[in-house]
């Protein structure tokens, strides 16, 4: 009786042979087995780690995700193969991914107010901007090493510009004081405590608070949107003193040191959105995106100023990305708890390809993964981050880490994720396995 | 036997003809076999007969008493006439015939009971072997078969059981005996009928012994006769009408005469009639009215409703009818309504409204139903119920509420309007009374009973700026211009105009230039007490004016252009309510007469027109002409708040007792529509600058969303459609929420409430 009971209970077996792209030590055999078919992504995962335990002894447990024809299994085995009618009658190949989930939780590093910016795109520091005025370059959790001041009110975005040498990087900081900053970053150094530096260059010519700046890939310009409906574009060169157009400013800093603060303006200014331009992204040289509280995407024409594409979204967005397949998608957040992606290569693009509605509150950021096509985060009001996969519905990972509202995240390193918000702390959440 | 054939053959052509006679005959001939009473005896008698000559002649002589008649008529003219005609076929036949056979043929046509025959026969028996008469007899008799062609056999009607044994089946015209023909064998015959195709054709007649073949059109004709069909074709039973008193000048008249004159004329005797009635009426001889029938019988049963009474008093309605006895009442009911013990049992734990006034009961005969106990209580309750119950008329109407329901937009369509909430700024200690949302909105203003006012800014709840005013804040509101963020706040007895920090350098500058006041700078009349004292306030670090008005101010209302602003102290009687000008730092008071308490005034959105709202009416005036232009009677009880739609010609109020009106000022002033919506006091109203919604927000801790859609033409009225009820706020000391005010640019609503939260609802 029990011999049968077992029987009819392992009655539904499926053949699968598990095969992936990782390397060998988390290769496992490629014969073909037969597993139960109401595994879930546990069970499978527990098989997989007991297939390479056997050989290889010391071999620590570790959680990884499964993909059967490109989509990741969010359900039993069973129910997705009945859900995608896929044939369980001859073998099926089951690709396993690292579970793509922060491992570890880095010291916070402590602000003194919200932290409303933070870029990561530099693998050797992390780009923060605070609501007191200040932005930070943070060498590692929690050691501070520069402190950028200068700016008279809160700083809304930061951008790392470009690589200027070895040492020396050039940032961007756009701030509700409705001016834009330059400095440079010499990152060689490595004191114990941290530098204050002085922009190099103050960007003026926006009539009110500055919401967004971005960089273009080349490094020698960048792009910024504010509340009075326009988008900017600037020079970051560093113009010789001699043939400068504009007043350069001699001040005195303590009466020691004699530093020079180049003032300028706008290269151009890109007119169109009827409310404020929420945010900016600068992907490609020649183009500009851009988001707005009159609820719509636009692309730019940088040469001819024009706005090629408009996607009317509905909803106030705050935040843009551009990034996926063939760095194409444009991934928006706003004022309501969905993240919506869209194709602009598609002939009627004005509805959203992916819809993600996890989040509780407004979207704040959203961030590509720059290596994956498939990766993207997002962070919202309710205080989680969330890490998507274009492959499945169901956020991959919630990062709970913050009490309040976050405000920016990004990716750093590849492997990890930096995020500020209200409770003054930029967290960062590491060892991310993103192959 | 030779003879007899040798005549058969002969005799071919005759018989073709004659196959229409034959074949009813050749039918009919099983039943005249069947039918013969005794054959054997009557055989035996006409082999009497047969042999027996006296007795034949016996028989003749009673045969010629019936045909004689017939024949004797034309016998003597027509055998004249037919000798040459007919005279050589039977010419023929005579050849044929030997002598003797005459004798015979001549006692077997005397059988022939038929009368066709008989005649026939008569014409051979009158002139012993001459067939002349014969036929000529024949083409007389029969006018309508005249192809009746006399059969070979002559025995007559006679059963033919009585020849079947015999070899002869009967005799020829001659008398001879006609021999019975050899039987076929059946096997033969068979094969025979299956070798002619011809075989379905052919009939066998047994009267004859022949075979006859029927032709094409005999056949036709039988078909047409199973049909029921008349017999020829070119018959038609149903012939067209043919209508012989029609012609074709029937349309004149008979008659051609003219009218006479007397038609024309009244006539005489009509006349006397006519005044000898009239006479006779006017006498009284005849009575026109006939005496009205009083009803026999009085209708106890019938409907008063009818009765002359409710025509005489309308105010009259009879009294309901008492309920009609029915079968369990009888003295005597059927055993189903007679109720067992246990239900008069289980009556007693009933109510005792519940009871049933009347248990039936079975009484034998009427002799034995006693007195009804309740008599007299019955009838005294009937009169008290008839004296004392007033009646009245109910008019009921069968109507589907739902179809009383207005007909409405699905809220789907009228997206977007706030819905959810998902910000909420944090940080008053005390309820927060009053809200304003700057022009561009990014920030909004709340002021707070705790003292303060702080600034946030929308996107992120993030507070920018905290202001301690000292006294309740009871109103806040920014300028409306973008580049002068000026906000005043009203506290106490003081309107503090604030310069918020907001805005770049110039209008920095420009605002603390409009903000700056000389220390003489007290409007109104030198010689009287001046209105508001305008003073420069040093209590706080941003400039800012204060001014002092002399009783406490509840409002503040900037106009479009920003440099006006009015106040409204409600306990100020003529100076109530005041207007200042920011830049020439003046205070003017308005030159009308209030009717009642001002509860607050509104600027028109874009011309030189002034609302103020009384508790009771809303008063609307034209600045520039200094006049009322119109009073919109609310019908409520206190009046709360007001609002202008942003084309100005709709206005809603809101009411403390929870109900708001809307306002089409080009339709009348009266309210076009009465929103009963919230169940406490309605705190604010408040219109979008560019969506077509309006939203109120009472103390019962809900703000409602509403689509008003004001529509350019004319005919059409403001369509009104509630949307959404927003909650969230807590209940704190009776209030809820305190103020609403739209975002200026997006379908979004703050709410301010009592529990020291502002919330922003969004699409």
């Amino acid at each position: 009786m029990d011999g049968e009971d077992f029987g009819e209970e392992m009655s539904r077996r499926v053949q699968v042979r598990f095969v992936t792209k990782l390397n060998p030590p988390l290769k496992v055999p490629a014969a073909s087995i037969a597993i139960p078919a109401n595994l879930t992504r546990l069970g499978l995962s527990t098989v997989v780690n007991n297939l390479i335990q056997s050989g290889n002894p010391d071999w620590n447990q570790e959680p990884f995700d499964f993909l059967i024809d490109g989509e990741l299994i969010r359900m039993s085995l069973e129910q997705f193969l009945l859900a995608k009618g896929i044939s369980a009658e001859k073998i099926l190949e089951i690709e396993y991914i690292r579970a793509v989930a922060p491992r570890k939780e880095e010291d916070a590093s402590e602000h003194e107010d919200w932290v409303s910016a933070v870029d990561g795109s530099n693998a050797r520091f992390i780009l923060t901007g605070c609501y007191d005025g200040l932005g930070r370059v943070w060498d590692a959790p929690g050691s501070c090493s520069h402190i950028l001041g200068g700016h008279s009110d809160a700083i809304t975005s930061v951008s790392v510009v470009n690589q200027e040498g070895a040492e020396s990087v050039c940032v961007a900081t756009a701030s509700k004081d409705r001016t834009l900053r330059l400095w440079k970053v010499h990152t060689e150094a490595s004191l114990n405590s941290s530098v204050t530096i002085r922009a190099f260059k103050i960007l003026r010519g926006h009539k009110a608070s500055v919401q967004s700046v971005s960089a273009s890939s080349a490094g020698d310009m960048i792009c910024s949107g504010s509340w009075d409906c326009t988008i900017n574009l600037w020079n970051t060169k560093e113009l010789a003193a001699d043939d400068n157009p504009v007043t350069v400013k001699k001040r005195k800093v303590n009466n020691q040191v004699e530093e020079s603060q180049m003032e300028e303006e706008a290269v151009s200014t890109l007119v169109g959105h009827t409310q404020c331009v929420s945010s900016v992204i600068w992907p490609q040289p020649e183009t500009i995106y851009s988001t707005s509280w009159d609820h719509s995407v636009r692309r730019w024409d940088v040469e001819t100023g024009k706005d090629m594409l408009n996607i009317f979204c509905g909803k106030v967005l705050n935040c843009l990305d551009i990034g996926g397949e063939a760095s194409a998608l444009i991934a928006a957040g706003g004022s309501d708890p969905v993240l919506r992606i869209w194709d602009p290569r598609k002939p009627a693009s004005s509805a959203p390809i992916f819809q993600f509605s996890s989040h509780a509150s407004w979207i704040s950021a959203c961030k590509w993964h720059d290596k994956s096509w498939f990766h993207l985060l997002s962070a919202s009001y309710d205080g989680k981050i969330m890490l998507w996969d274009l492959r499945t519905a169901w956020p991959l990972a919630v990062i709970d880490s913050h009490k309040d509202k976050v405000f920016c995240a990004d990716w750093w390193r590849g492997d990890c994720v930096v995020s500020g918000g209200m409770d003054s702390k930029l967290r960062i959440s590491s060892e991310i396995p993103i192959q | 036997m030779g003879a007899v054939d040798k005549k058969q053959k002969m005799k071919k052509k005759e018989e073709e003809e004659r196959v229409k006679e034959e074949a009813p005959r050749a039918r009919s001939e099983p039943e005249a076999l069947d039918g013969g009473g005794s054959p054997v005896d009557s055989g035996s008698d006409y082999e009497d007969y047969s042999e027996d000559g006296d007795s034949e002649d016996y028989e003749l002589s009673e045969e010629d008493l019936e045909s004689g008649e017939e024949g004797a008529a034309g016998s003597g003219s027509d055998q004249d006439e037919s000798e040459d005609g007919n005279s050589e076929d039977f010419e023929t036949l005579e050849e044929s015939e030997s002598g003797e056979s005459d004798s015979q043929e001549h006692k077997g046509s005397v059988r022939t009971g038929n009368k066709g025959k008989s005649i026939i026969d008569n014409a051979r028996i009158d002139d012993g072997g001459s067939e002349i008469s014969e036929s000529d007899q024949r083409a007389e008799e029969s006018d309508s078969s005249e192809d009746e062609v006399p059969s070979r056999n002559t025995i007559g009607d006679v059963p033919l059981q009585w020849y079947r044994d015999e070899e002869h089946i009967g005799y020829d015209v001659k008398g001879k005996k006609i021999k019975k023909k050899e039987r076929q064998d059946k096997l033969d015959a068979f094969l025979a009928s299956a070798d002619d195709s011809k075989n379905w054709r052919k009939i066998n007649d047994e009267y004859n012994d022949e075979v006859v073949e029927l032709t094409k059109d005999e056949t036709r004709l039988i078909h047409r006769l199973l049909k029921g069909k008349a017999p020829h074709a070119g018959f038609d039973p149903y012939p067209d009408y043919v209508d012989f008193f029609k012609w074709d000048d029937a349309k004149h008249p008979l008659s051609n005469a003219p009218e006479p004159k007397r038609r024309f004329i009244p006539s005489k005797w009509e006349a006397k009639k006519v005044a000898k009635y009239a006479r006779a009426i006017r006498e009284g001889l005849i009575k026109l009215d006939k005496p009205k029938e009083e009803p026999r019988f009085y209708n106890l049963w019938g409907d008063d409703l009818n009765s002359k009474d409710r025509a005489g008093h309308l105010a009259y309605i009879p009294a309901p009818k008492p309920k009609l006895p029915g079968h369990e009442e009888s003295y005597n009911p059927s055993l189903e309504y007679i109720p067992t013990q246990e239900e008069i049992n289980s009556y007693q734990l009933m109510y005792e409204e519940d009871r049933p006034k009347f248990i039936p009961k079975r009484f034998t005969s009427l002799k034995s139903v006693p007195a009804y106990e309740n008599a007299v209580n019955d009838s005294f309750e009937r009169c008290m119920d008839l004296y004392m119950s007033y009646r009245a008329w109910k008019k009921r109407l069968n109507i589907d509420p739902e179809s009383l329901k207005p007909k409405l937009p699905s809220r789907k369509d009228l997206k977007p309007y706030p819905v959810t909430c998902y910000l909420e700024y944090r940080g008053h200690e005390g309820a927060v009374v009053s809200i304003s949302t700057e022009a561009t909105g990014q920030w909004i203003a709340s002021g707070s009973a705790d003292g303060t006012v702080r600034i946030w800014e929308v996107e992120t709840g993030r507070c920018r700026g905290v202001w301690t005013i000292g006294e309740p804040v009871q109103f806040v509101s920014w300028n409306p211009l973008s580049e002068l963020p000026i906000l005043a706040i009203a506290a106490g007895q003081d309107v503090l105009l604030l310069n918020t920090g907001l805005g770049n350098a110039e209008d920095q500058k420009k605002i603390k230039e409009l903000l700056q006041v000389e220390i003489s700078g007290t409007a109104g009349d030198s010689d009287e007490q001046p209105l508001v004292s305008w003073l420069q306030d040093d209590k706080h670090k941003h400039e800012a004016i204060r001014l002092r008005h002399f009783k406490t101010v509840t409002s503040v209302e900037w106009h479009r252009k920003g440099d006006y602003l009015s106040t409204v102290t409600p306990a100020g009687e003529s100076r109530a309510i005041l207007i200042h000008q920011l830049s020439k730092k003046v205070t003017q008071k308005i030159p009308f007469k209030l009717h009642g308490l001002p509860v607050s005034s509104v600027f028109h959105p874009s011309r030189s027109i002034f609302f103020v709202s009384t508790k009771k009416n809303v008063r609307v005036y034209d600045l520039l002409k200094q006049k009322l232009i119109k009073k919109l009677e609310t019908g409520l009880r206190e009046v709360s708040s007001i609002a202008i739609h942003p084309q100005g010609d709709n206005v809603i109020v809101g009411s403390r007792e929870g109900k708001l009106c809307w306002f089409d000022m080009d339709l009348s002033s009266q309210p076009y529509k009465t929103l009963q919506c919230h169940s406490k006091d309605i705190t604010n109203v408040a219109f979008h600058r560019s969506y077509p919604l309006f939203a109120s927000c009472s103390d019962d801790c809900t703000a409602y969303v509403f689509h008003g859609m004001v529509y350019s033409d004319f005919n059409q009225n403001p369509l009104i459609v509630p949307l959404e009820i927003l909650r969230g706020h807590a209940s704190s000391n009776g209030r809820g929420v305190m103020d609403c005010k739209f975002h200026p640019r997006q379908p979004w609503l703050f709410t301010a409430g009592a529990d020291s939260v502002v919330r922003l609802f969004c699409h």
